[in-house]
């Protein structure tokens, strides 16, 4: 073996340790939202008394045509079903957000019925840095488990560190030669 | 199509992923994170505005690691410099998010905003597109000349009066070759972080004139040392992002998985280039940025009535990605041909190592 082989070798280990490494951290995050997982630490808490919904159930719905949650108990969200919490609660599953109880008390997008919920509009345009996007009760009044952004930016450090030294000792197994750029002295 | 459930919305991966590879390269090359293109990206996608600047925030952090790496092994950093400015930087952008916060309550946020980005972009634009001209110029006149020509040149007077500032400590910055005060670099960082904070960016775009301007250091080291301060506030944006609910991880991992492949060529062109080629590159990414806020603030001035200035808006932001791309890997093949001695045009020939 030459000793050019060499670098080149040591280039190949560090691609494929770091490989794995990315592989694995890929592997767990992927695992970790499919499973729900980070869909339970995001939607953790409410942040307001109000109705913990499932937005995605009524979309669809107008003032023409409004959509009918049943107000209940349980632990779960299943179809067009609302169900009252205080706030600091933990939401029930399937929660994606909290129609606040100020926003149902003013009736001009939800309303209380007895014991229905009717929602008349679901979504509004909003501005964001100039530009439009359609702003629903998704994510409303809910609290992210603070110990889920630590994870999330480990897992991105983790990331990027994998990726980034996966991709340097794969440049080296080629024998792609990066050496140091020699800073002189700007030149006037 | 992939179902984002924690946004609630449904996107085609690769879209996300190539957002991730054009940005890696811009970023990679002129040491910016990008929010100014990737958040509207995101947005036009379906996601709401406060998780696209979430998910921005948080793939700059990951996207600033895999190109830290390159330009360390590239020897394009100064750590004293880097870790020196950081917490001017810190404390620049709680005072920058705090004085947004009073505008905000004044009701006028919006406004000063989009003025206050077309001002200090088109200023910045103004000065590194003249300064780069001349630079470009010199070196023409040298390579005609025959002389030796170095990595780098500018022809900025604003260095010298910086670094004859005499207040102690005075830093020795080894890799950048630079002497200076302390606080020239404190206040750098101060400003620019002002400014990142109160323009809701990572700052790179202000930061990098700033280094090279005012500090001295070579644009190759801006760049460099500029993405270890993206890590940071890219970090600890990402923390306070991810704490608020703002952030869809899939999102951000189809976006690193792109800003991988990206990244490496951004970075990896920065060695075959003289530093002028990144000014100049630098130098369109904001005047298209500022033609993309001019008009949004006309969109808002007018009542938000007129929708093609949205529509430009976001044409404008999104074709600056494309066209950022396809400049520098025009360079880096024309480097790649001028270093095997095939014709190049003879403006590219001072801007590219030979």
């Amino acid at each position: 073996m030459t000793d050019n082989a060499n670098p080149r070798r040591r280039g190949a280990f560090k691609f494929a340790f770091w490989a794995v490494v990315a592989a694995a951290v890929m592997i767990l995050t992927v695992r970790s939202y499919m499973s729900g997982q980070m869909a339970e630490w995001f939607y953790h808490r409410a942040a307001a008394s109000g109705f913990a919904v499932n937005a995605d159930t009524f979309k669809d719905a107008t003032k023409a045509n409004p959509a009918t949650l049943q107000v209940t108990t349980g632990n779960e969200i299943n179809g067009l079903v609302a169900i009252r919490v205080a706030k600091g609660d933990r939401l029930p599953r399937n929660t994606n957000g909290v129609i606040a109880d100020t926003t149902v008390t003013k009736g001009r997008r939800a309303v209380l019925n007895g014991s229905t919920l009717q929602v008349m509009i679901p979504w509004e345009m909003k501005d964001a840095k100039g530009f439009k996007f359609k702003d629903t009760f998704k994510h409303k009044n809910i609290e992210t488990w603070p110990w889920s952004g630590v994870w999330n930016v480990v897992i991105v450090a983790l990331l990027g560190i994998s990726l980034g030294l996966m991709a340097e000792g794969f440049t080296d197994m080629l024998g792609f030669k990066l050496e140091k750029i020699q800073h002189r002295a700007t030149q006037r | 199509m992939f179902d984002f459930m924690i946004a609630g919305v449904q996107a085609p991966i690769f879209l996300l992923v190539f957002v991730g590879f054009t940005v890696g390269i811009v970023g990679g090359f002129i040491g910016v994170g990008g929010g100014y293109m990737v958040t509207p990206a995101l947005i036009v996608f379906g996601f709401p505005g406060y998780m696209a600047s979430g998910i921005d925030m948080t793939h700059i952090a990951g996207k600033g690691l895999v190109s830290t790496l390159r330009h360390r092994q590239l020897g394009n950093i100064d750590w004293t410099l880097a870790l020196t400015m950081v917490a001017g930087t810190m404390l620049g952008v709680e005072l920058g998010v705090r004085t947004l916060v009073y505008f905000k309550n004044l009701g006028i946020a919006g406004i000063v905003l989009l003025v206050t980005s077309v001002v200090v972009m088109f200023s910045l634009f103004l000065y590194t597109q003249i300064e780069t001209r001349r630079s470009h110029r010199a070196l023409d006149v040298m390579k005609k000349e025959g002389r030796q020509i170095g990595r780098e040149l500018h022809t900025s007077g604003l260095p010298k009066f910086f670094q004859s500032i005499n207040l102690a400590p005075i830093v020795r910055c080894r890799t950048a070759r630079v002497v200076v005060s302390m606080w020239v670099i404190v206040l750098v960082g101060v400003v620019t972080g002002f400014l990142a904070g109160f323009l809701g960016v990572g700052g790179g775009f202000i930061r990098v004139p700033a280094l090279v301007y005012l500090v001295g250091a070579s644009t190759h080291i801006a760049v460099g040392t500029d993405l270890v301060e993206i890590v940071f506030s890219g970090g600890y944006g990402a923390l306070r992002h991810s704490i608020e609910g703002h952030v869809d991880m899939m999102a951000v991992v189809f976006m690193i998985s792109g800003a991988l492949f990206g990244a490496q060529i951004g970075s990896i062109a920065t060695s075959y280039v003289r530093g002028p080629a990144i000014r100049y590159v630098l130098s369109y990414s904001l005047i298209l940025a500022t033609f993309g806020a001019v008009m949004r603030l006309l969109y808002v001035l007018t009542g938000q009535k007129v929708e093609w200035l949205s529509l430009v808006a976001v044409m404008l932001t999104l074709g600056e990605m494309i066209f950022l791309c396809l400049f520098i890997c025009s360079l880096l093949y024309f480097a790649w041909r001028n270093k095997r001695g095939d014709w190049v045009p003879d403006w590219v020939k001072p801007l590219v190592m030979s």
